[in-house]
């Protein structure tokens, strides 16, 4: 049970990740508190390298770091001024020696982060790189359909819009085969990757045909700046058979939730109007809950690095 | 790790938690503003005893919390540490007279974190402490109000304390390392 | 000075006794000694007896558990001089080259100039022949490589070039391509060609495939090559052009060129030992050295290329040769330069896979890298016979080792095949008559230098 690095699914076994899920519990619970801090991480220090932009994940995780009392450093350079590799090394390295004691990576390469660990001493989380990976939202995501439901195995659930360029359904997919909840994807032909055998999953043309059958309708954001050629035709028809309208969310199975990484584009992927009352339908609409998440399970990662010698 | 001898038997630690309650309700005068706090994992058995004791002799209800210090401990470098418990303290805290019960006092570690988490959740009137056993070798100006049995032990050795609402019997024995 | 001449008599006049001779046209190995006077082979005989040659003057080699092969002929290399000295240079590249027991190649022309100028060429064929070495200089097909305007295929033919190639990239425009293979049919000049339709390729670092899609990096769809080998086989059998296919790498395109070969159509084609070696899942942890174009593919892509090379579609085995300073290949996958180096690697890449590996007879994975790609850059046929300047490399076929960096002569490190083990070692190459490589570790410590 010893990891290093959090920096892709793939890695993880599924006692890695029970545990995880266990222990973000105890991490939720104090951000329940009054008072939400813990001395748990006082006098690390932790660096977010952010080489593309983002506020999301790396407020949650420097709140995860400040609720642990350790010291965060954002360093986010701009890839302009960084063409050639070695300085990016070199950028680094410069910054590890103020001796941080992790690093928190996110790039737009597939693999950079990867590649920035194997050149580091210090345990690097992987906060999102290009396509590939982000560990850190399938580990959330699971852990809030884990709070809800209490359990894992079985749990249907659909994935859906944009497969091909996300890598939020990349490692969501995986972690959740990994612990054998059912995964089906709905996709059209142009947003899913060319060879669909790694996934393994059934795909549907429509949300209709499968969405009273699922136990979490998981809408992906259209990944519109990652979509270098855009194939798909338009908006209006992504509405008619992929966006979560009223109706849609009116035939969800009875107990189902709905999920969604953020930001949503609004009357793309989920109707504006359905996202306007997820403050009366608490037990149904999880996107809220997903970003406290995120800060917990951020928390329960950078201490199980940082607790290991 | 094997067994040197038994210190306490059940009934000796029935006897203890009996004697303890008596002396928690004579110096606080009654039981009123009193809450308990047992220690993650083997304070809880004994002060779930302690308080139910007391509850019993009073006749009245006496709020009960858990508190896990993984957060606060100062030893995040030495060792690894992963198994956490909950910490579930479902009611206030401020100006109530804190009876925080641990199974063993040795360096006194344990009880700073406790104190460090305690205040973070408020500003109680004071906090008393009750340990079963009390083996010396204190590292921090600690002490409890309450000891069960003072064990002088030396530090090749080991408290092993076992409840039956965790390992199925009550007893207290001493072990080499 | 004296000294100097001996030196030099010494490796031009050579015994090699006992060696096993490939010939790679009957396809067989003979047990057969061999005299060497002068830089030509004066004798192929099963008696010679090494007490009638004077020692001062000839060097003698034992070569008992040796093959001595005709010379290695790398097709598809980048010297890149001039303007990437740091990553190779042309003193540099031949190193490796002997090194890897090739004594004759042919460079691409994608340096900085690009090759699309006779006093180009002129310069290539001078630095070949100061170095003593067999250059075949490859001009551009359309100028600065941008394909828009064909090159002066009659100019830099008779500068010196051997062949046409835009390599590195691939003309898109279909009119201009079939303009460039009438011309290229007119002036008699063999294209060789690096297929790749942008549209497919645009962006894509590695195999469209399961990996692409397990990784999230962006893939290049078969279809790339596919699409491209089909219209230039259409054209070529339109226009007659002779047309060589390099580094094949997708099934279809193996099955598309076997089809063109039945119907009589001139195209010849070269695989990478890249290509028929490893398969996608080797870009699984990211390893730059495995970024490569076309991208190494499916395993179903390597076992129809490995089909290709038993069935005689696959014609020529060349390294593609493509040097990459650390800095181009020490970052992320995305920015990494594609490429690998291949000099070094050729033959025991071939020995390990195929051989090895494949069974195939070793008189035919010799001939893929030595008679089969100097036919069809219409150099003289790389084969061992009396009278015939010695281009030969002496090689022993059973060892083997891991294959580290520290092994490396190229200037540049990027190679696919470190911490492989490979099978196959060159213990002496003889380039143009004249002993230039002596394998110091494997050939028993035996010094004359």
């Amino acid at each position: 049970m010893s990891l290093k690095n959090i920096l892709d699914i793939e890695e993880l076994n599924k006692t890695h990740v029970l545990k995880i899920i266990e222990s973000t519990g105890y991490f939720k619970e104090v951000l329940g508190r009054d008072l939400k801090k813990v001395p748990a991480l006082r006098g690390k220090t932790i660096i977010n390298i952010f080489y593309e932009p983002s506020t999301r994940t790396r407020t949650s995780f420097e709140l995860a770091a400040k609720r642990l009392s350790a010291d965060v450093i954002n360093f986010s350079p701009s890839s302009s001024s960084m063409k050639k590799g070695e300085t990016e090394l070199d950028t680094i390295k410069t910054i590890l020696e103020m001796k941080a004691d992790l690093a928190v990576v996110r790039h737009k390469d597939s693999g950079f982060v990867k590649y920035i660990s194997e050149h580091i001493t210090i345990p690097v989380i992987n906060a999102g790189d290009g396509r590939h990976a982000h560990p850190t939202q399938a580990l959330l995501d699971l852990f809030t359909i884990y709070c809800h439901f209490k359990r894992m195995e079985k749990i249907k659930i659909a994935i859906v819009g944009d497969i091909l360029n996300s890598r939020v359904a990349r490692s969501d997919i995986s972690l959740f085969k990994k612990m054998d909840l059912e995964v089906f994807t709905v996709s059209p032909s142009m947003l899913l990757p060319e060879d669909m055998s790694y996934f393994d999953t059934k795909n549907f043309e429509c949300i209709d045909e499968i969405i009273g059958q699922c136990d979490v309708i998981y809408m992906l954001r259209m990944q519109f700046e990652r979509q270098n050629k855009k194939f798909y035709p338009s908006v209006r028809e992504y509405n008619r058979f992929f966006t979560l309208d009223f109706k849609r969310f009116n035939n969800m199975k009875e107990g189902a939730i709905l999920m969604h990484p953020g930001p949503v584009n609004r009357g793309i992927e989920i109707d504006g109007r359905v996202l306007d009352m997820e403050d009366r339908n608490l037990a149904k609409i999880k996107i809220g809950e997903q970003v406290g998440n995120g800060v917990a399970v951020r928390m329960a990662l950078l201490h199980y690095l940082l607790s290991q010698k | 790790m094997r067994e040197k001898a038994t210190v306490l038997n059940e009934s000796d630690m029935d006897r203890i938690v009996k004697r303890i309650a008596h002396e928690i309700i004579e110096r606080n005068k009654g039981s009123n503003n009193l809450i308990f706090l047992g220690i993650q994992k083997k304070g809880i058995p004994l002060a779930e005893r302690i308080r139910d004791h007391i509850e019993n002799l009073e006749k009245t209800k006496i709020d009960f919390g858990k508190l896990d210090i993984s957060f606060y401990r100062d030893d995040i470098d030495k060792k690894i540490k992963t198994d956490f418990n909950i910490t579930d303290i479902p009611f206030e805290i401020k100006d109530k007279d804190i009876i925080l019960v641990d199974d063993v006092l040795f360096t006194g570690r344990t009880i700073r974190a406790a104190l460090d988490a305690i205040m973070d959740f408020g500003r109680p009137k004071s906090i008393q402490l009750v340990v079963l056993i009390d083996r010396g070798h204190r590292e921090l100006p600690i002490r409890a109000d309450y000891v069960g049995k003072n064990l002088p032990t030396s530090l090749n050795e080991y408290v092993e304390v076992m409840f039956k609402e965790i390992e199925g019997e009550d007893k207290v024995s001493i072990c080499w390392i | 000075m004296d000294i100097n001449k001996e030196k030099h008599k010494k490796t031009n006049n050579l015994l090699i006794l006992n060696g096993s001779i490939v010939n790679t046209e009957a396809k067989n190995t003979f047990k057969s000694d061999i005299v060497i006077e002068n830089g030509v082979i004066s004798r192929i005989s099963k008696h010679i007896t090494a007490g009638d040659f004077d020692k001062s003057i000839f060097k003698v080699i034992d070569a008992s558990e040796l093959i001595i092969c005709p010379g290695f002929f790398d097709m598809h290399v980048h010297l890149r001089e001039p303007g990437s000295e740091e990553e190779e240079d042309i003193k540099s590249g031949i190193n490796s080259a002997i090194r890897g027991g090739i004594t004759s190649l042919a460079c691409m022309p994608n340096t900085s100039p690009v090759i699309d100028e006779p006093f180009l060429v002129e310069y290539l064929k001078m630095r070949s022949c100061a170095n003593d070495y067999n250059i075949f200089p490859v001009a551009a097909i359309t100028r600065n490589l941008e394909g828009k305007d064909i090159a002066e295929f009659g100019l830099l033919r008779e500068a010196g070039a051997a062949a046409f190639s835009d390599d590195g990239r691939a003309v898109q425009n279909s009119k201009l391509m079939y303009e460039i293979m009438k011309y290229a049919a007119q002036m008699d000049v063999l294209l060789i060609l690096h297929e790749e339709d942008y549209s497919f390729s645009e962006d894509g670092v590695v195999h469209e495939g399961y990996f692409s899609a397990a990784k999230g990096l962006e893939g290049i769809s078969n279809l790339s090559e596919d699409i491209m080998i089909a219209r230039d086989i259409i054209l070529a059998k339109k226009t007659g052009a002779r047309i060589h296919f390099t580094h094949l790498s997708s099934a279809d395109s193996v099955n598309y060129i076997r089809l063109a070969k039945k119907e009589g159509i001139r195209v010849t084609c070269d695989v990478t030992p890249e290509h028929f070696y490893f398969n996608d899942e080797y870009i699984k942890d990211f390893n730059t050295n495995f970024k490569i174009k076309p991208p190494i593919r499916s395993e179903y892509d390597r076992k129809s290329i490995i089909e290709g090379i038993k069935d005689g579609t696959i014609d020529a085995i060349a390294s593609d040769h493509a040097p990459h300073i650390d800095a181009e290949k020490n970052i992320s996958f995305n920015e990494a330069a594609f490429g690998s180096i291949g000099l070094e690697t050729l033959f025991k890449a071939s020995i390990t896979k195929l051989l090895k590996s494949e069974k195939i007879g070793l008189e035919k994975i010799i001939g893929l890298i030595s008679a089969a790609p100097s036919e069809i850059m219409g150099a003289e046929k790389n084969n061992i016979k009396e009278g015939r300047q010695a281009n030969m490399s002496i090689v022993d076929i059973n060892c083997h080792e891991k294959y580290t960096k520290e092994m490396i002569f190229s200037k540049s490190k990027n190679s696919a095949f470190l911490n492989e083990n490979l099978y196959g070692e060159v213990i002496y190459t003889i380039v143009n008559g004249c002993l230039r490589f002596i394998n110091k570790i494997k050939s028993q410590g035996e010094d004359f230098s």
